[in-house]
């Protein structure tokens, strides 16, 4: 008896050492980093074009060797080439890139291969300048933090950035945004306060002409100045069969009370529901009923719709940056938020600047996004259009004059829509999943589909692709 | 009768050649038209053409990672040692293929061309993973080799057809000359064969200076050609419409010279004087 | 002395002893070509046909074998089918357009006018320009609300409204074969020319002194000599078809709805977007089998004498 006490008290012994072994790991000081990483001669850093603003990193390359020592050597490409690479790239395990640009939908896919940089945001050393609680919280979440091994959860939001809260509920932060993307309208300031076309407005409706605020109002204000014998339409939409007429439809979706990320968490499509037929018949309406679209809205993208809406073509337009007219035009431009429905729910996509896990220079790759996404770096952008995601730059964009002048209210929309945006589903196949949509609402728009078949189709064979991917409804 | 066919065929030809040649005349206009009412309608005819989307593209100045007056010359280089890579192994593969007979041919004959019947969008994976792993991303090889495989069907089968087209008797008059094979195809042959190896240089030539995707994947800088700096010029937010066209002009200018200049190769009749 | 045929194979009885000589030498001259194609098949072959049978995941953990279950993916999707016959129509409908073409004008460009040269160089243009710039500038000259095609035919009275080509599956197809025969038609034209420069002039010159008509020239002393590379282009056209992707992405994306979908834009999207190479493997290779059936009917109709594969 006496022997078995002693083994009941050595395993006793042994349970509570490795008891206090553990508490102490817990207390145990973060690994250190960086002191002892040597400067890299230059780094590589994979870039988006004007998607993402390179205009703006490019400018800043010579304040980064001011400040570092050493160059970055940016590549940029546009948005297909640039998955494709970035895709390539890291299937190969290649350390070429220290840096990647990581548009939102790619992610879910790439969480094995984008280096966690949670714990070098804890670093107080290597992060005492990040100021993390900068970020605008709802697309940091959004963006940037997910949990490795089941990419398709959300970390339930809160009010600002807390990476050891991130941390300990079992995520990682994958790389810190650099560009917000996010739907607001653009109208033509100059028709809208002509007191010709306000008095005619008034006259026809009985409201005051202003930018709509909501979907019935853009509706009326659309097919008042839609006329067609002086090239001029109310609005532009992307109905054209691409990605973009997802984007335009879970806006909708969202905007008539449904949920904007198509799919919820438990793997069920919640887009072929009566808010999304009513959605899609609204957006149907316009195109094809009303006609206050342009010719060619069918198979218009985010480039037809931009460069309608320059020409003076429409007096609205939808789109994720920032607007201009041609010079022959004579007109200003001015934003608001777009209509609220039921609720509101602009899409929105950030992109983010990641680490490479096969990187030979991890930390001061992080170094270096650090500093591009500084408010330093994002201030001085500004003046190219960079699209901020730090409140404070955009505290600094609205006391700018210059910036009002040169790109009108555009920045205070797009903060204020940001903190309504909704993301997309978090999906390894979402390119599909996207394409099953877009041809409904493509088929929808140009009448040759109804709107509850075609929801209803999609959402089979959305449900069927789902299946293929190891998604299973929970 | 004949001068009257001829005036027809003429005008025939002429008119074709400027409906085919309208997008390419956009093109052009486009490249010399300030960049901000390249999109204007109605068109702008009336306008002070300027130089500065050639400028901005060859010198770099547009949001683009690398001046396009460099990838050019990679290109140039790519295209070339690709093509001459082709026919150095498409020649005497052609003459095997004409003139010989061994059994297996025919299976040879079928492999080669299946070679190209596999869609690129999905072999360009295996040969990225393979080319990294043995260090050959971004190096000149890289490109060539496919570049070279790619058009080597093509090339053989014009320059076996262009060989057949040869009579043999040329070759046995000079084979009871006492001339070796190797002489046979150096010195008669070749020459004959000129119309059929500037053909099939131009077309292997041109696929090779166009080719996009293995481009894309395979090289980051140091060997981009100009297909991936034209592709950088159109994106989500729209195309870059002066810079595009300044750099398809400054691609498409070349070829445009390389065929005046070999047109006359290429529909060079042959002689058979040197039989009789 | 040895009797040969008129293209230059050996008759009987000298052939047993040239024969072995020929293999050798026919290997060694086939050589260099068949290793340079080699390194470029036979390495990635491998790999897909391995990869054809798992779920592979390249970018993280997940791999495993699935036996079958890629391919009875690829044949069993509802899309794959109607997509299949678009393929299908597309390559019919653009070769058949760009053979004819191709014929028409390498004939005419085959005088010895004085402005021939610069015409030539003119007409194969369209080759010189990459498919995806061609997509591009085709996109924006057709449409409705602000390209030059719309504008100057509505202002020279030829149409009313404007047409939406890329809205509506009929004029989208006529788009997309249009940029095809546009782009490719060079490509025809410039084998033929090279063909057109092997027709042998006694023949001919012979036959005029009979007194045939150019139409009977055509028909009976140019025709049998273009056979071989009327062939050529043909084939090489189809498969080349085929394998389109780069410009139909770009012009229409497949739209509208899925009218325009090709299998390439398929595969494009499981390769390199989702990045599924399994699936992308079984359906390439169920592409190439189709293909392979597809092209050996093709040189069977095309008939003797063609010289594709046979003797």
């Amino acid at each position: 008896m006496i022997d078995n006490l002693g083994a009941y008290l050595s395993r006793r012994n042994f349970l509570a050492l490795g008891a206090s072994l553990a508490g102490a790991a817990a207390f145990a000081p973060r690994p250190a980093f960086a002191a002892a990483a040597a400067k890299p001669a230059s780094l590589n850093m994979l870039y988006a074009t004007s998607e993402a603003d390179s205009d703006a990193i490019k400018a800043a390359l010579p304040d980064f060797k001011a400040a570092f020592g050493f160059d970055v050597n940016l590549e940029t490409m546009p948005y297909n080439a640039l998955q494709q690479k970035v895709f390539a790239e890291l299937a190969s395990s290649s350390p070429y890139y220290d840096a990647m640009i990581v548009d939102t939908p790619w992610m879910p896919a790439l969480t094995n291969k984008i280096e966690p940089i949670t714990d070098m945001t804890l670093d107080s050393e290597l992060s005492g300048d990040l100021d993390i609680k900068d970020f605008i919280a709802k697309v940091f979440f959004d963006t940037a933090v997910f949990k490795r091994d089941a990419s398709n959860q959300h970390f339930p939001a809160t009010d600002t950035v807390d990476p050891a809260a991130i941390k300990a509920a079992g995520f990682e932060i994958f790389g810190l945004p650099i560009q917000a993307n996010v739907l607001t309208l653009a109208y033509r300031k100059d028709l809208f306060d002509d007191p010709a076309h306000q008095q005619a407005y008034k006259a026809k409706t009985g409201k005051d002409l202003a930018p709509p605020a909501d979907w019935d109002e853009f509706a009326a204000v659309a097919a008042y100045f839609t006329d067609p014998s002086k090239r001029r339409w109310g609005t532009t939409l992307m109905a054209g069969a691409g990605d973009w007429a997802t984007d335009d439809f879970k806006t909708l979706l969202a905007g008539f009370g449904g949920d904007g990320h198509m799919i919820d968490d438990k793997f069920e499509t919640v887009f072929d529901s009566p808010e999304g037929v009513a959605a899609l018949t609204y957006y149907a309406d316009l195109i094809d009923t009303r006609k206050v679209t342009p010719p060619g809205t069918t198979s218009a993208s985010w480039d037809n719709v931009a460069t309608s809406f320059a020409d003076g073509l429409t007096a609205m337009s939808m789109n994720y940056h920032d607007l201009s007219l041609i010079p022959t035009v004579k007109g200003s431009v001015a934003y608001a938020e777009i209509p609220r429905g039921k609720s509101v729910g602009p899409h929105f996509g950030t992109w983010m600047l990641s680490v490479n896990s096969f990187s030979k220079n991890k930390e001061w790759a992080y170094r270096a996004i650090k500093w591009f996404t500084s408010a330093a770096t994002q201030t001085k952008a500004l003046a190219h259009q960079l699209h901020p995601t730090r409140a404070s730059v955009y505290a600094a964009a609205a006391a700018d004059p210059a910036l009002s002048a040169k790109f009108g209210n555009f920045y205070d929309v797009l903060g204020k829509s940001l903190a309504v945006g909704v993301g997309r589903p978090r999906l390894t196949n979402y390119g599909d999943v996207d394409r099953a949509i877009w041809v409904a609402v493509n088929n929808v728009a140009r009448g040759a589909a109804k709107p509850e078949d075609a929801l209803k189709k999609a959402a089979g064979e959305v449900r069927e692709l789902l299946k293929q991917a190891g998604y299973k409804a929970i | 009768m004949r001068s009257l066919a001829s005036i027809v065929a003429r005008l025939v030809l002429w008119a074709s050649a400027a409906a085919v040649l309208f997008p390419i005349l956009w093109v052009v206009l486009t490249a010399f038209k300030p960049a901000e009412i390249s999109q204007a309608l109605p068109p702008v005819w009336d306008f002070q053409p300027t130089l500065d989307n050639f400028r901005n593209v060859l010198v770099g100045a547009t949001y683009t990672s690398q001046s396009f007056g460099v990838l050019i010359v990679h290109s140039f280089v790519v295209t070339f040692a690709s093509t001459l890579l082709g026919l150095l192994v498409a020649v005497p593969a052609a003459y095997a293929l004409a003139r010989l007979r061994f059994r297996g041919k025919h299976g040879a004959a079928s492999w080669v061309l299946s070679t190209i019947m596999f869609p690129p969008v999905v072999s360009v994976i295996p040969v990225f993973i393979i080319a990294s792993r043995l260090g050959l991303t971004d190096t000149w090889p890289v490109l060539v080799v496919p570049y070279a495989a790619f058009g080597l069907p093509m090339m053989i089968w014009m320059l076996r057809s262009s060989i057949k087209q040869i009579p043999f008797e040329i070759e046995e008059a000079a084979m009871m000359d006492g001339c070796s094979r190797s002489e046979i195809l150096r010195h008669i042959v070749l020459p004959l064969l000129t119309p059929g190896v500037v053909s099939a240089s131009l077309l292997g030539g041109m696929m090779s200076w166009n080719e996009f995707l293995f481009a894309l994947t395979l090289t980051r800088s140091a060997v981009k050609t100009a297909p991936v700096g034209i592709s950088e010029f159109t994106n989500m937010y729209g195309t870059q419409w002066g810079s595009l066209t300044a750099a398809a002009t400054v691609t498409v200018a070349p070829i445009l010279v390389i065929t005046v200049i070999l047109r006359r190769r290429v529909v060079e009749g042959l002689t058979f004087g040197a039989v009789k | 002395m040895t009797a040969h045929g008129a293209t230059g194979e050996l008759k009987a009885p000298a052939r047993g002893l040239r024969l072995s000589r020929d293999a050798a030498l026919g290997w060694l001259l086939m050589s260099p070509a068949l290793l340079l194609l080699a390194t470029m098949a036979i390495a990635p072959a491998i790999y897909l046909v391995y990869v054809s049978f798992r779920h592979e995941n390249l970018l993280g953990p997940g791999s495993a074998y699935v036996g079958l279950q890629n391919y009875a993916r690829v044949l069993s999707d509802a899309g794959a089918w109607s997509d299949a016959l678009s393929t299908l129509q597309f390559v019919v409908l653009s070769v058949a357009i760009e053979m004819a073409l191709g014929l028409g004008l390498a004939l005419l460009l085959n005088r010895r006018l004085p402005e021939t040269n610069l015409l030539t160089a003119l007409f194969i243009l369209p080759l010189g320009v990459a498919p995806v710039v061609s997509a591009l500038v085709f996109r924006v000259l057709l449409d409705p609300a602000y390209g030059w095609i719309d504008y100057y035919l509505q202002s020279w009275g030829l149409i009313a409204e404007p047409i939406d080509w890329l809205g509506n599956p009929v004029t989208a197809w006529v788009a997309v074969i249009g940029l095809d025969v546009w782009q490719w038609t060079p490509f025809v034209t410039l084998i033929l020319l090279a063909a057109l420069s092997g027709v042998p002039s006694e023949p001919k010159e012979a036959a005029i002194l009979d007194g045939a008509g150019p139409l009977a020239l055509f028909w009976h002393i140019t025709l049998p000599f273009l056979r071989p590379f009327l062939a050529i282009a043909a084939v090489l056209r189809v498969i080349e078809a085929f394998k389109t992707f780069g410009s139909i992405f770009v012009l229409t994306g497949g739209g509208p709805g899925a009218s325009t979908e090709v299998v390439n834009l398929t595969l494009y999207r499981i390769a390199l977007q989702d990045f599924d190479i399994g699936a992308a493997a079984a359906l390439g290779l169920v592409f190439l089998a189709f293909l392979s059936i597809i092209t050996s009917q093709l040189v069977k109709a095309l008939g003797r004498n063609t010289d594709i594969l046979e003797d």
